[in-house]
């Protein structure tokens, strides 16, 4: 495959509101045909980063580019981007046909034709039929899908999401993903989500910018954002990782000598060490509640074992979450254990065998 | 003893407390507002005595307010002055409604409506006193203008009646009309402004298909509290014209009060009533799609 050309870049943007300083020296770009998404906790600048592509928000300094252009001063309406805003903004008084033609005043197509790609659009939002409807009739996910085919209607070169799931409940939200994932495959536009749910970027995004006040943290794909995070902070946001204090032996070749408690001696390649985030109190090991393995009669580690007391169980029934405290360690870590037909949960206070492997540490300094 | 049941039932009952809630309104609006109606509506197909009402009912009073010549064109005058200080004072309002609400910080905009309202607290008497004298002969816009070298003389703009009343009403009732134009804008979520520019339209062009559409409930709201006080009003008439060009309310008032026909005065009143409800009604029925949208 032809590499993509990059169709969004930011070179250096920052944005000032009044004193506060919102987006702290942006640089990244965005490939064509791209699911990306932004993550960060409410406040961290990806709306606004968002709004400085769609032309909602001016920048300080810096450059938004689209397309090999520089937005600087393009008015929002003649941006090649359509956005999908968190609360939809359906207008109330004109149908869901209504809604989803705004966009075509200025198209030369035919009335006939026109009236044409509007049912196309439904279609492909799942809404066939709904055309007549009055908008402020429809439910939220009736109205995602609404503010979805108005905006793809327009061919964008870029499809801007706000927080297009938060306003709904789990089961739909999950239902959107799948729905988002398969529409961006099949209409190909370069997809831009906007989002604070780690696990909804997981699942949707080719890539991730996870951002903290103003700034982009780490720009990785979804399991390299999950397997070898960059910061303690980028790891604490994603998902579960457990962090035990260690000590650094010593260094050199590509290796690292490293002494952990409760796993002891061991050693670690470079690539597993958290390039950004020198935590001051001390380096600590870092590893995946899925990583470490509770053996059960019979079973042998593959790798390294230790010993552990279970501390506390959350039954999830696919699943069950033990943490669990390693011999030696002050702080119960987290382990999930897939729940095996015919195997018991173990008690609490239950002593236990565990395995782990040194290659699926993180090593935080 | 069912009776006494059912008393009882009552009396402990949600409607019971509500009525007890609303009476001493729905007393008011018994003796204050149906019981003259109903005896308007009386009068109206009574007949005029010699010495007052006479128990004969007839459509007489009736067929006169609705062939006679002259109660049909100050009808009409009626209409074309509240229909006039209507458009004006909308027009004028919906800018300064839009301004607030658009472009005032929050913080600052209950200050802003406290001082659209500050000159209206004064008497209304007092500011037709004031159009008056700002319209009137050798008045403030007479010889502002003689001052600017535009016109040579005092002059009088109060000689065109009906121009001076339509500014004197649309002045007294612009408050009125900025505000349910303000609240219906402060509901129109922004966000659906920047879709309108974001599928493609300019601000201007948004404007024309989604804030003025959106804000159609708070224009309608205005366009009837001003048109129907307006068209009752008898005090500009007098005041501003003098006399000389009366209002439907004008004539109203000479027929019951100064002629003592009270028949022939009830008829003008529920006639009058009858069309300004048609005229509303048509309002209505023609903006049923932005207020129906409204919700």
């Amino acid at each position: 495959m032809n590499p993509r050309p990059d169709m969004i870049e930011f070179q250096d943007v920052h944005k000032y509101y009044g004193d506060y300083h919102a987006l702290r020296g942006i640089t990244a770009t965005i490939k064509a045909g791209e699911f990306f998404s932004l993550l960060g906790p409410s406040g961290c600048g990806k709306t606004t980063l968002l709004r400085t592509i769609a032309g909602f928000e001016g920048i300080s300094s810096g450059a938004v580019m689209i397309d090999g252009k520089n937005m600087a001063g393009v008015p929002a309406n003649v941006r090649p981007t359509n956005m999908v805003f968190q609360s939809y903004a359906i207008f109330p008084h004109l149908t869901v046909e209504q809604n989803v033609g705004f966009g075509l005043r200025k198209d030369p197509m035919s009335k006939d034709q026109k009236a044409r790609a509007v049912a196309e659009a439904l279609e492909m939002v799942g809404l066939k039929g709904y055309g007549a409807r009055a908008a402020h009739a429809l439910s939220g996910g009736q109205r995602q899908r609404v503010a979805l085919a108005r905006a793809l209607i327009l061919k964008p070169k870029v499809l801007l999401l706000d927080e297009p799931l938060s306003a709904l409940d789990k089961k739909m939200r999950e239902q959107m993903q799948v729905e988002l994932i398969r529409l961006q495959r099949q209409v190909g536009i370069t997809f831009i989500l906007v989002t604070h749910d780690q696990e909804e970027a997981l699942v949707m995004s080719d890539r991730i910018a996870v951002m903290f006040e103003g700034e982009i943290a780490q720009l990785a794909d979804p399991e390299t954002l999950y397997r070898r995070p960059n910061s303690k902070k980028v790891a604490d946001f994603i998902g579960t990782m457990n962090f035990l204090p260690a000590r650094i032996v010593s260094e050199a070749g590509g290796m690292v000598e490293v002494e952990a408690q409760g796993f002891g001696a061991m050693t670690l390649t470079t690539e597993q060490c958290a390039a950004a985030g020198a935590d001051k109190a001390g380096a600590m090991v870092g590893f995946r509640p899925e990583t470490l393995t509770i053996l059960f009669d019979g079973q042998t580690a593959t790798d390294r074992e230790t010993m552990g007391t279970v501390a506390e169980v959350v039954y999830y029934g696919d699943m069950t979450y033990y943490d669990v405290k390693l011999d030696g360690t002050e702080v119960p870590m987290r382990l999930s254990m897939r729940n095996v037909f015919g195997r018991p949960v173990l008690d609490l206070g239950t002593r236990t065998r565990i395995a782990w492997s040194p290659g699926a540490l993180v090593l935080f300094r | 003893m069912s009776q006494n049941g059912f008393l009882n039932r009552f009396r402990g009952s949600e409607a019971a407390s509500g009525l007890a809630m609303i009476s001493p309104t729905a007393v008011y609006a018994v003796l204050m507002l149906a019981g003259p109606l109903t005896a308007v509506l009386l009068y109206s197909i009574l007949t005029k005595g010699a010495s007052g009402i006479e128990w004969n009912f007839t459509l007489a009073n009736y067929a006169e307010v609705w062939s006679s010549p002259i109660y049909r064109s100050i009808m009409l005058r009626s209409l074309t002055v509240s229909f006039s200080v209507t458009v004006v004072t909308v027009v004028v309002a919906y800018p300064i409604a839009y301004f607030v609400s658009f472009h005032v910080a929050p913080s600052r905009k209950s200050i802003w409506l406290f001082l659209i309202t500050i000159p209206f607290w004064t008497s209304y008497l007092i500011r037709v006193f004031l159009w008056k004298v700002i319209l009137g002969y050798n008045g403030v816009f007479s010889s502002g203008l003689e001052g600017l070298g535009i016109t040579d003389g005092p002059m009088s703009f109060m000689t065109n009646a009906t121009g001076a009343m339509i500014v004197t009403l649309a002045h007294a009732y612009a408050p009125f009309a900025i505000l349910p134009i303000f609240v219906a804008l402060e509901k129109i979520d922004r966000s659906f402004l920047e879709a309108g520019q974001d599928l493609g339209e300019t601000r201007l062009r948004t404007f024309w298909r989604v804030t003025l559409p959106l804000s159609m409930s708070g224009v309608i709201a205005a366009v009837l509290i001003v048109f129907i006080p307006t068209i009752g009003d008898y005090v500009t008439p007098d005041l501003i014209g003098s006399g000389k060009f009366p209002m439907i309310a004008n004539v109203i008032e000479v027929q019951l009060l100064k002629l003592d026909n009270k028949a022939l005065g009830s008829a003008l009143a529920v006639s009058a009533m009858f069309i300004v409800a048609v005229v509303s009604v048509i309002f209505l029925l023609l903006n049923r799609r932005f207020l129906g949208a409204a919700k």
